[in-house]
């Protein structure tokens, strides 16, 4: 277990930088979830530090210890990786006991380390089984299993679950969040998906174009985004936002209707930020948005309804239950007193 | 599977076999020239003179000759040796290393090393020959190049060192297949694999010998397959620079089979010589038919 620390860490690719300077401090024993687009440099800033990839500019330390130009193995951190990358010529035990043989571990530790590795997965039964005859999921163990056997002091992964089906990627969603607990390791997972970040992270870390966009816990970000790129980010629904007017007395909503509001810094506020689930139903006369539905999704325990502002923009509500709602309906909604997110031009936060 | 043909063409046996005549027609002929060669090895047919009209069946005594007499047995130790060190310690190895070295890098080097070794296997083998006779004679490139400015005697390459002079034009001649494919080979390689042995803790000499060789085996034993085959019938190369000699040095097989059959008209005996490397080959081909199993 060992704490992780980068500082102004920089890529570039000949002229092109494609990371620019990311700061970051990681606790021993913090499980912190890289989140953000594809290309966003998620996945190169992981593989810097696992000492696959040169760093251009900065300082990478692990465990206090500058790492900058320390080859992998002696880094003291193991890789999953999201293609699993199991020796395919290897039994699940070679496998898991390859990087043990290659630092000449004594044979009984191996076994030993390999075995308990296989229980706390429960993969013993397959250890002599060629990776091809294992399912999906059955592979992903064995590549965590590899990880295990080393001991690391960190533990990166690289989307180890895009590959795996919808059930098997939530079951083993909630056996790493276990292995986690169980190992009391340091881990830093990367992924593009928000559930996966929401749910495992003690802390989020949202990456964008090469930069940090913000850090924080999981409700942090989800309560207080610093700006839309991460109100649009994180939750399964997209934030709503609404073009709006700062007046004398309040925010002019499209269609008209006037929202009052105090807030010190009004006269700034370009956007109004609000989630799917905080709209409320409401009747036509007290209502601050009124639209037309477009599409409703009902999932049974909640419903998605798409409505059109007058204006063409879009707005989702997430209502509870099986809302008996018909297309091309009005629909009047109501802002909810808390939950509002406020912003600027430049699309950073109002607080 | 359920038969899916056309009820009208099964019907029709006239037209069936009409379709088929092409395939017919192709695997008779093949057959035709192997049962020839079997059947005329087992004869003391000659071609030219009584012989080539009036021959006789002589049994087993071609296959007798292979063994009772010189020649056979000094020309197989010579293909070996040819092809051990001209196809699998040359081309294969040199292929490999070629390929494991240029793997990932685009740089200018791989493109101008990529252009030289296609243009040795691109070249014909009769101009190629013409080349490396003309570097390597007494009055050739190399001599005076290298040898004569360093003030020593001239030397007769293609004449005093004629099957190491023939094995190296063919290392030349043949690596860019071997690069090729294992190039091909070599992408097929997950990187994320190579990497989770970089990981691991293995050495750039362990990434390829523990994880990359391993895992490109069957590729390794197809294009051995390949080379050993075509390196064991091989003739225009060596017959154009040394024609088997200077006396026997250079008489592979396929030279020997040359020499015999149409050189001195023996074709009773060069069928049996043709025979015998048949048998050969496909031992070869089944050990290495082996290699590409995958391992229990």
């Amino acid at each position: 277990m060992s704490d992780v620390s980068l500082k102004a860490v920089r890529k570039s690719y000949g002229v092109l930088e494609v990371v620019h300077g990311v700061d970051l401090d990681i606790k021993a024993g913090e499980f912190v979830v890289f989140v953000g687009p594809s290309g966003c440099g998620k996945s190169t800033l992981l593989r810097m530090i696992a000492g696959l990839e040169p760093i251009s500019g900065g300082e990478i330390a692990i465990g206090g210890r500058v790492v900058n130009d320390v080859p992998s193995p002696q880094r003291g951190i193991a890789m999953v990786f999201q293609s699993y990358a199991l020796y395919p010529h290897m039994s699940v035990f070679d496998n898991m006991a390859f990087g043990l043989k290659l630092a000449k571990t004594p044979k009984a530790e191996v076994e030993a380390r390999v075995r308990e590795a296989a229980r706390i997965l429960q993969i013993e039964p397959y250890l002599d089984r060629m990776p091809k005859a294992l399912s999906g999921g059955q592979r992903q163990r064995v590549a965590i299993g590899r990880a295990i056997v080393r001991n690391p002091k960190v533990f990166l992964f690289d989307e180890p679950l895009s590959n795996l089906d919808a059930a098997l990627r939530a079951q083993t969603r909630v056996e790493i969040a276990k292995l986690h607990a169980a190992l009391d390791a340091t881990m830093i997972y990367v992924t593009h998906d928000q559930v996966e970040a929401m749910t495992l992270a003690d802390r989020i870390v949202v990456l964008n174009a090469g930069r940090i966009e913000q850090v924080g816990s999981p409700l942090e970000l989800y309560r207080n985004p610093v700006n839309t790129f991460v109100a649009g980010f994180i939750a399964s629904q997209r934030m709503n936002f609404l073009e709006v007017k700062a007046s004398a007395n309040g925010l002019e909503l499209p269609g008209g209707r006037v929202l009052a509001l105090n807030h010190a810094g009004i006269a700034a506020v370009k956007t109004l930020g609000v989630r799917p689930e905080h709209l409320l139903l409401a009747d036509a006369g007290n209502a601050d948005l009124s639209g037309v539905l477009a599409v409703v999704e009902q999932f049974g325990e909640y419903a998605l309804a798409y409505a059109e502002l007058p204006g063409g923009e879009t707005v989702t509500l997430k209502l509870d239950g099986a809302p008996a709602l018909e297309v091309g309906q009005d629909v009047h909604m109501k802002l909810p007193g808390e939950g509002l997110h406020l912003f600027d031009a430049d699309g950073r936060a109002l607080r | 599977m359920k038969n899916q043909a056309n009820p009208w063409l099964t019907s029709n046996l006239w037209v069936l076999g009409l379709g088929m005549l092409p395939a017919i027609l192709l695997i008779g002929v093949l057959l035709y020239f192997t049962a020839w060669a079997f059947a005329f090895s087992f004869t003391d047919l000659a071609l030219v003179g009584r012989k080539s009209v009036e021959w006789e069946w002589v049994g087993l005594e071609n296959f007798q000759r292979l063994f009772t007499r010189r020649g056979f047995l000094e020309s197989l130790w010579t293909t070996v040796i040819f092809v051990f060190f001209s196809a699998i310690v040359g081309q294969s190895v040199l292929g490999f290393l070629l390929a494991a070295a240029l793997r990932g890098t685009r740089s200018t080097l791989r493109s101008v090393v990529e252009v030289c070794i296609m243009l040795g296997w691109l070249l014909p083998d009769i101009v190629a020959a013409f080349l490396w006779s003309a570097t390597t004679a007494q009055t050739g490139l190399i001599n005076q190049l290298i040898i004569r400015p360093l003030g020593l005697p001239p030397v007769n390459f293609i004449n005093d060192y004629a099957l190491p002079v023939v094995t190296i034009a063919n290392i030349w001649k043949g690596t860019a297949w071997s690069y090729l494919l294992f190039s091909a080979a070599l992408d097929s390689v997950s990187r994320e694999v190579v990497e989770a042995a970089k990981v691991d803790g293995a050495t750039p000499m362990q990434r390829i010998w523990l994880v990359q060789l391993p895992i490109i085996r069957p590729h390794i034993a197809t294009n051995m397959l390949f080379i050993t085959i075509w390196t064991f019938t091989y003739f225009p190369l060596i017959f154009a620079m040394t024609g088997g000699g200077p006396g026997r040095q250079t008489e592979t097989l396929a030279v020997f089979l040359y020499n015999q059959s149409f050189a001195r008209g023996n074709l009773g005996f060069g069928s049996a010589i043709s025979v015998a490397m048949l048998v050969i080959v496909g031992c070869l081909s089944l050990v290495y038919l082996r290699m590409l199993r995958e391992p229990k």
